[in-house]
């Protein structure tokens, strides 16, 4: 059943068109990866997703309903959720703190609701227990500035889980992780799609990427160029030629 | 006994107005370089409704009314420009304020309004001024332990960060400019009673710094801060009397002294002596 | 007729507003402070100018000493105030920059006094030019001229020179500039120079205009500047251009037509307003 799909969208970036007429469906429970070489419109189209980009034509639907034009944060509050490919957490904040601020998003809606609620606990804990969850509960209370990249890359899942998503989109979540982080983000990862979460993934590492992801989207140029189960996309030979003289084409 | 009364009632007058800055700068880091007119629109929204027969309390109200209203006009206006040009667009509110208000003969241009009526005397004002400070002071803190403190923070923090998980960037804001806004404007009122004239000049661009001065030498974002910088501003210059006709200039060299040696004002200090955060 | 004077005193203003703002907006492009203490060199450059064509009775002179001595505030303002405070969120620089503009608006006021300091002899406000049925004083034609001779020298330096070639890639890329061999410090010393010598040589100007040099003077035209910028798209210089000659001719036209509504001064600001709402990049749009 399709949560998300995006139909003919367009976008271009002074003259040079990022994303192509592209069509996509995301159904609902699955592990989708997203891959292509460099300037592909990758995370582009993430972005377009979520509504940090709007598009020039086309339009984004989620369950039917267009939401091209709806807010981010009103997109945030419904459940679609990105974590940024260069991490941004709040400097001045600890980790914990970083986790709790979404974790209490349905009392920051109305910022009059916000002015009455006082209590932390309830976000307090969640935010640990994500933390826990997510390996990182050690460096709870050091500040974002401290931790090294892998911990921060932890946490922005971490944050992002605490907006309870339906749908969650990673933009490489594994860039700068080294092979047994990288293992271990990916397993978990796997893990909460089989808790029903549908995952939407973008990836360099094809390794990983490979081993995890239900269905495979290769884009090129801004549109799709191929689509289907891990194996078979990646044993395709214009797939293995959009990636000439690019990554390592090293699969499980 | 009337001096020292006089001089309680502006330092807590002030301590309004700072605290209003405070909000809108500090916790939800949206410079604004305009505050003055917006303690002069309540001022003379305030001042207008007695002259012309309102009871004091509903006056006072509707220049806080105002304020806030106009606050949250101007938070929108902001909301469409990035954060350098939010302070020349702040800046440029407080002259159009002025400019408006010089030439209007309803407003008495140049001459400002006089003989507003005042019900208090000198001790009322103060208990008056006080009592607003204190109320602003916890409102202060109470926004800060709360959640809307919380979701300020990040979005002075990143505000891309803040919309992406879910955080109602635009609302925010425009929330901090209107209880900023209206603290002013509540502190304008007050003074519009007490001083029974006012004229334009009180609420140009100088002053606009001044209360900024007394914000960023007590520390931004802290509200105890805060209340120190806009009482210690307010008082040195009645201590060293010689002051008065330097003032400028000492305001001057102290923003220039804090910006360049602990540009986290007074509560920074505290925080590099005592390790704690100043609340 | 009365349309065309308007449009031409508009422009004169434009020139005068072009001198203060593009100083401004070096600065910004380069170290993206708002150096609203621009003013100051403004001034400063009014009261040496003065001072020196009172003693010898040379304007040449009193603007050649005027732009030098801006030349040597305007930098010593960067290194006493600005580069210590360079990592600092922006709204450091910026409140000192206030810093400085009150402090030595009032230093000018004590010094020099409060009433402003007249020039002795001030032949070109006394000397007039006529064509096609305007007229314009020497101080008037002096502006634009100073404004166009100023810019298109600044315009081969930035095309021509080493120097202008190396500041041009600094201000696009420090760190590559750097890479190349740039002394990022000295093209920082450079900008600032050239800003305060503009400023100054507007400030004689003003002076000449009104026949009276005074603490205040730089400020309002300051902050004007700062909305100029703004509206020429911050750092963009044909932008910061354009926008002085449009608000000196909105002003020309809005005083004589709006002058029961809005005070002169504020109509800088509403022009500014109103543009941002309808277009929030600024009359030309982002930095290039």
């Amino acid at each position: 059943m399709t949560m998300l799909a995006v139909e003919n969208l367009s976008i271009a970036f002074g003259g040079v068109r990022a994303v192509a007429d592209l069509s996509l469906a995301v159904q609902r429970g699955e592990l989708l990866g997203l891959i292509g070489p460099n300037g592909a419109g990758k995370t582009t189209l993430l972005r377009l997703m979520t509504g940090v980009l709007v598009p020039d034509t086309g339009v984004v639907r989620v369950d039917g309903r267009d939401i091209t034009r709806m807010p981010i944060h009103r997109r945030a509050q419904l459940g679609f959720v990105l974590t940024h490919q260069v991490v941004r957490p709040f400097r001045e904040m600890s980790l914990l703190e970083n986790v709790m601020i979404a974790a209490a998003q349905r009392q920051m809606r109305n910022p009059w609701r916000a002015l009455v609620s006082v209590d932390t606990r309830e976000a307090r804990e969640r935010a640990m227990r994500l933390l826990e969850r997510l390996g990182i509960a050690d460096a709870a209370a050091k500040s974002a500035r401290s931790v090294p990249l892998g911990y921060l890359k932890r946490m922005q899942v971490a944050r992002a889980l605490a907006l309870d998503p339906q749908l969650l989109l990673l933009d490489e979540p594994l860039a700068g992780l080294n092979y047994t982080e990288a293992r271990r983000l990916a397993d978990l990862i796997v893990e909460l799609n089989a808790g029903g979460l549908t995952i939407v993934l973008v990836e360099h590492n094809l390794g990983e990427v490979t081993r995890i992801a239900s269905r495979l989207l290769v884009l090129h140029n801004g549109a799709t160029l191929a689509q289907g189960a891990p194996r078979e996309v990646m044993a395709r030979s214009d797939v293995r030629s959009a990636y000439l003289g690019g990554e390592s084409v090293a699969f499980a | 006994m009337d001096y020292y009364l006089s001089v309680a009632t502006f330092a807590a007058l002030n301590v309004v107005l700072a605290l209003g800055l405070n909000m809108i700068s500090g916790f939800c880091g949206q410079v604004s370089l305009g505050h003055a007119a917006f303690y002069g629109l309540g001022a003379y929204a305030a001042a207008l409704c007695s002259v012309a027969g309102v009871p004091f309390v509903a006056s006072i109200a509707v220049g806080i009314l105002v304020a806030g209203a106009f606050g949250v006009v101007v938070g929108f206006a902001a909301l469409r420009v990035r954060e350098d040009f939010l302070a020349i667009v702040t800046m440029g509110v407080g002259f159009l304020f002025l400019g408006v208000v010089r030439k209007q003969s309803w407003l008495g241009a140049e001459m400002g309004i006089s003989k507003i009526p005042s019900p208090l005397d000198k001790t009322g004002y103060a208990l008056l001024a006080i009592g607003a400070a204190i109320t602003v002071v916890l409102l202060s803190l109470h926004v800060r332990r709360s959640w809307m403190g919380r979701a300020f923070d990040a979005v002075a923090q990143d505000e891309d960060a803040a919309r992406t998980i879910g955080v109602d960037v635009a609302g925010y804001k425009t929330t901090a400019f209107l209880l900023g806004t209206a603290t002013a404007g509540l502190a304008g009122a007050i003074y519009a009673h007490m001083t029974q004239l006012i004229v334009p000049d009180a609420f140009n661009f100088v002053q606009s710094i001044t209360i900024l001065a007394m914000v960023v030498v007590g520390g931004i974002g802290s509200t105890l801060g805060v209340v120190l910088g806009a009482v210690l501003l307010t008082v040195m210059p009645e201590l060293f009397r010689f002051i008065n006709d330097y003032k400028l200039l000492v305001y001057g060299a102290l923003l220039l002294v804090v910006m360049r040696f602990s540009p986290e004002g007074l509560a920074g200090l505290y925080r590099r002596v005592s390790g704690r955060r100043l609340a | 007729m009365f349309y065309v004077e308007l449009l031409v005193i508009g422009l004169v203003w434009g020139c005068m507003y072009a001198l203060m703002a593009l100083g401004l907006t070096l600065v910004y492009g380069l170290l993206r402070i708002l150096h609203i203490a621009q003013a100051t060199v403004f001034t400063f450059g009014a009261y040496i100018g003065l001072l020196v064509a009172n003693r010898t009775d040379s304007l040449p002179l009193a603007f050649v000493v005027a732009a030098l001595a801006a030349g040597v505030l305007g930098p010593l303002i960067y290194r006493l105030v600005y580069e210590p405070i360079l990592d600092q969120p922006p709204f450091v620089p910026l409140i000192a920059s206030i810093g400085v503009l009150v402090a030595m608006e009032d230093g000018f006021r004590l010094i020099f006094g409060p009433y402003g300091l007249s020039f002795e002899n001030n032949p070109w406000f006394t000397t007039t030019l006529a064509f096609g049925g305007i007229t314009l004083n020497l101080v008037q034609v002096w502006m634009v001229a100073a404004a166009v001779l100023l810019l298109s020298a600044f315009a081969l330096f930035v095309v021509r020179t080493r120097a202008g070639v190396a500041w041009r890639a600094t201000v696009s890329d420090p760190v590559i500039a750097q890479n190349f061999g740039v002394s990022v410090v000295r093209v920082r010393y450079l900008n600032f120079f050239v800003a305060s010598v503009l400023a100054g040589i507007g400030g004689v100007l003003v002076g000449l205009l009104n026949n009276l040099v005074e603490p205040s003077m730089g400020s309002v035209i300051s902050y004007k500047g700062l909305a100029i910028i703004v509206l020429g798209g911050l750092g963009n210089v044909p932008g910061t251009l354009v926008a002085s000659l449009a608000l000196g001719v909105v002003e020309s036209f809005g005083s004589v037509f709006l002058d029961k509504v809005l005070d002169r001064d504020a109509m800088a600001f509403l022009f500014l307003i109103v543009v941002l709402m309808v277009r929030p990049k600024g009359l030309l749009g982002g930095a290039h």
